[in-house]
């Protein structure tokens, strides 16, 4: 077995586990990555939702129970998380915009808005006014975009559809990360000499410069020019991902991608080292300590069996709030599932509570009564909680 | 096609209400007989137990021991399905399993009952069972193989009514019936509401069969008559796999639980027996989950750690006796003859859905004063050759336009489903083409769908949105009894969609 050694080790390779990398890395300590494959934020719309009950973000965030993960962080530290996540998303070259203080609304494919913080500058636009008028286009072929649901439900827009030679979004999105592409893309549109104030067409504007191809699509046609988040497969979600993946690598973050975690060894009150499955031999990854950022039961960091919910890595206990029968209200369309609040329990430095480990910290959607899909409140709990955990837990590496 | 159909007033012989395995048996059985019906269905076929049991073609061994009769009509009705029906039936075979400490005595009366039944039967012992069906317990005593079948209730039921529909009969699904016309005492038609339009249309005719199992009462009593059953739960959940080929029975007294029957590509265990008074207020429970889960894996240990996609419960109309458990009150049938111009067909089972039909048909005939024999177990169903199926490779030429990646059904398919055959309701096209069976239940292809019947123009895109909603409400309830495991993580992904990226929650 090769062992190697780090300060710091985060397993979970989603937004949280990425920002408490970054955070850990950019106060000096010698970190490394653990991540069975990529993360679900890849199937996410790619906005930073914060809070999205309310108009205001922050202020819906004052209003929660002290025992919401939220609150452990703190106002201050959910602001200077979020500046820290935009300054590295505008180094990564994927700026992002938004207030903390104020939601902003962005139009979801079936023509309803929906409410979120901070946007991929693609997004920028997306918040209109209603009097304006809207030119979508559409692609050819496309699955999940009937651009008849946003025409239906905003009075003064129509619509146009473009044949880019393949229906996915990841094979449109492709081309127009092609300078050639993009350019016969652009005199097709002059043609049709829109009229309308504002073009949304879906999140399929390039993988890599998305914000450039927007500026380039609406400097030639002279309008306001959005880009519409759609189903997974998402591209804005997976250039959010990847965006922060290559910051990581630029700061020598060192990634143990597609690994699956065999086994824990622990001494005492420590957790000492995970042991990676490689397709060679078996890895030892050795830390003097650990962050758990493995995600909710999408991302596998939680389990539900038929009588009781298991955290996958180091089984720690895990707080359920009523019994399976309970678990999901009648309403699909009501939220606010008790399931929701399951998860692992923290106390203020985001350690585990009742784990009996002192070198072990956790953050994101694992985090027990954290709610983030009544609360629309995924990514930025993510960021949020990310940077705190790394914090704590570079105090205590101090 | 529809003669006698003058505007919104139908005249016809027979009014059929029910477009179940009954209903629809009862249209083709008249339809061979040369006397002219309509039938009319509040849903889509299959819509009440029918579509709600588990796809069993009873050997009649379940009930060699309790109900002999049963068991021999059962047994009859099984052969004349195998023959007429062979697009419907797979002709999988069944065992019953014992287990240690299930009863040796009641095996040996089993056994002899089936014998007497003409049920045939094989002793295995354990290790050849285990041949046969690898996934069985290892620790089970031994095995009887009886010949149980699976059996697709939707199918039976649309080729039923094909032949009604080719032989000039009416079948008007999504119509239902809100008034049974009365003069003089006497039922003379039925007044309907066709749910899609909102129009109400009237059908007159001699004679009106009530076809409607757990509804019998309720429309036995719109006729001034009624029609008293005990009505009973039966909760049944679906696993993921098709983890065995054979139809599994427990050989003990019939309890819950004890049945699981393969279907295309999962299995289907049940069933618990609740007794309940409303059919339209019925909901699975998840301890009944548990319930029939914990007694599936006895048989197939797999059944415990499986994936469960869905579900789903039906209300047995079973005649009324004194008995208070329900599962000893006779699955028999009857008819009755209201007297005035109204007979209902109450109780039976899946199995003997063509002897019920026969019965009841004889019984208006008689009525009629005509004479015709029935035919039904003569004559093949119509329309099983264009059953050919569709094969893999067919679906994956197309494979940029597929809307439903889990049973692969393509665009084109949709869109046929749509043209030729007027389909609005989105169920329909689930029943029809399996978009939306598989493990996602729809939560991916069902807006896809929609989307495409909206782009058609056969749906405005506020009205697609709106059956979105109720869909999606739908399907949760389905699966909420089921949810842990793998399944309660792709519901969770699922809410993100609807609920995040697409906004449709209320407090959104």
């Amino acid at each position: 077995m090769s062992a190697y050694e780090y300060d710091a080790v985060v397993i979970g390779g989603g937004v949280s586990g990425i920002m408490a990398s970054l955070t850990l890395a950019s106060k000096g300590f010698k970190t490394a990555l653990v991540s069975r494959g990529d993360p679900v934020c890849c199937l996410s719309t790619g906005c930073i939702d914060v809070f999205s009950h309310s108009d205001e973000p922050l202020s819906g965030i004052r209003a929660l129970l002290p025992d919401h993960p939220y609150s452990l962080v703190g106002e201050k530290g959910i602001v200077d998380a979020l500046s820290f996540f935009s300054e590295i998303m505008e180094e990564a070259g994927l700026p992002y915009e938004g207030d903390p203080g104020r939601n902003r609304k962005i139009l979801t494919p079936i023509g309803s808005t929906k409410c979120t913080c901070l946007v991929p500058r693609t997004m920028a636009h997306a918040d209109m006014p209603s009097n304006e008028y809207l030119h979508v286009i559409s692609f050819q072929g496309i699955k999940d975009f009937f651009p008849g649901y946003i025409t239906s439900r905003h009075r003064n827009s129509t619509y146009s559809v473009y044949d880019a030679g393949v229906p996915t979004t990841l094979g449109i999105a492709a081309r127009f990360d092609d300078a050639s592409f993009l350019d016969a893309f652009i005199t097709w549109l002059r043609g049709l000499e829109i009229p309308h104030d504002r073009v949304a067409l879906p999140a399929v504007l390039g993988t890599i410069d998305p914000a450039s191809v927007v500026e380039k699509i609406s400097r030639a046609i002279g309008r306001k020019v959005f880009e519409i988040p759609t189903l997974p497969p998402s591209i804005p979600g997976l250039r959010l991902f990847r965006a922060l993946k290559r910051v990581m690598q630029n700061r020598g973050i060192h990634l143990y991608w597609g690994k699956e975690i065999t086994s824990v060894e622990r001494q005492g009150c420590t957790v000492e080292a995970v042991t990676l499955a490689t397709t060679g031999r078996a890895k030892r990854v050795q830390g003097r300590a650990f962050v758990l950022a493995t995600g909710s039961f999408v991302s596998g960091g939680l389990f539900a069996g038929r009588d009781s919910v298991r955290e996958t890595v180091f089984d720690l206990p895990v707080f359920v709030p009523v019994e399976r029968r309970d678990w999901f209200n009648t309403d699909f369309f009501s939220g606010g599932h008790s399931i929701e609040r399951a998860g692992v329990r923290v106390d203020r430095d985001f350690r585990p509570v009742e784990s009996k480990i002192d070198n072990l910290f956790a953050c994101g959607s694992i985090l027990a009564e954290c709610e983030i899909m009544s609360l629309q409140c995924g990514h930025g709990l993510a960021v949020a909680t990310g940077v705190a955990a790394a914090k704590s837990c570079a105090q205590g590496l101090s | 096609m529809f003669y006698g159909e003058s505007g919104y007033m139908i005249k016809t012989d027979v009014v059929i209400i029910g477009g179940g395995a009954t209903g629809c048996g009862i249209a083709r059985d008249l339809a061979l007989r040369g006397i002219h019906h309509y039938l009319v269905e509040k849903g889509d076929f299959a819509n009440g137990a029918t579509g709600a049991c588990h796809g069993l073609l009873h050997s009649g061994a379940r009930y060699a021991v309790t109900d002999p009769e049963a068991a021999r009509e059962c047994i009859s009705e099984n052969a004349i399905l195998r023959r007429i029906a062979r697009k419907c039936v797979e002709p999988t075979g069944g065992l019953f399993v014992r287990l240690p400490g299930d009863s040796k005595r009641y095996r040996d009366t089993f056994l002899s009952n089936c014998e007497e039944a003409g049920i045939s039967t094989e002793v295995l012992s354990a290790s050849r069972a285990l041949d046969l069906v690898p996934e069985l317990n290892p620790s089970i005593e031994e095995a009887v193989v009886v010949p149980d079948c699976s059996i697709d209730p939707f199918r039976l039921c649309m080729l039923n009514a094909f032949t009604s529909r080719h032989k000039g009969g009416g079948i008007l699904t999504h119509h239902k019936v809100i008034d049974i016309i009365r003069e003089r005492g006497r039922c003379t038609g039925v007044k309907v509401l066709d749910r899609f339009t909102s129009q109400i249309k009237e059908i007159r005719a001699k004679i009106i069969i009530n076809a409607t199992g757990a509804w019998g009462d309720t429309i036995a009593r719109m006729g001034g008559s009624d029609a008293p059953m005990t009505l009973s739960k039966g909760s049944l959940i679906i696993s993921n796999h098709r983890l065995t080929n054979m139809v599994i029975n427990r050989l003990r007294p019939p309890s819950d639980g004890d049945i699981i029957v393969p279907n295309e590509a999962v299995c289907l265990a049940g069933t618990t027996s609740i007794p309940v008074d409303d059919p339209d207020a019925v909901e699975v429970d998840p301890r009944e989950v548990d319930l029939v889960a914990t007694q599936a894996e006895q048989m197939l240990p797999r059944f415990g750690t499986t994936r469960l996609i869905r579900a789903y419960t039906g209300v047995r109309p079973l005649l009324k006796a004194e008995a208070s458990d329900s599962r000893s009150i006779s699955r028999g049938f009857k008819i009755i003859d209201h007297k005035n111009g109204m007979f209902s067909i109450l109780g039976g089972k899946l199995s003997t859905y063509r002897l019920m039909a026969e019965k009841t048909v004889d019984a208006v005939v008689e009525e009629f004063g005509i004479k015709a024999r029935c035919k039904t177990a003569d004559i093949p169903l119509d329309g099983q050759d264009e059953l050919s199926g569709y094969p893999l490779s067919k679906r994956l030429k197309d494979i940029d336009n597929i809307v439903c990646e889990c049973e692969l059904v393509d665009r084109t398919q949709v869109e046929n489903a749509i043209n030729s055959l007027g389909i609005q309701y989105i169920g329909d096209i689930q029943h029809r083409t399996r978009l939306g069976m598989g493990p996602c239940q729809g939560g991916f292809c069902t807006y896809r769908a929609l989307g495409i019947m909206q782009e058609t123009g056969r749906l405005t895109p506020d009205e697609s949105i709106e059956i979105l909603k109720e869909f999606l409400q739908r399907r949760f309830r389905g699966i909420r009894p089921a949810l842990w495991g793998d399944q309660l993580r792709e519901e969770q992904l699922v809410e993100s969609i609807y609920l995040g990226i697409l906004s449709m929650g209320q407090r959104a």
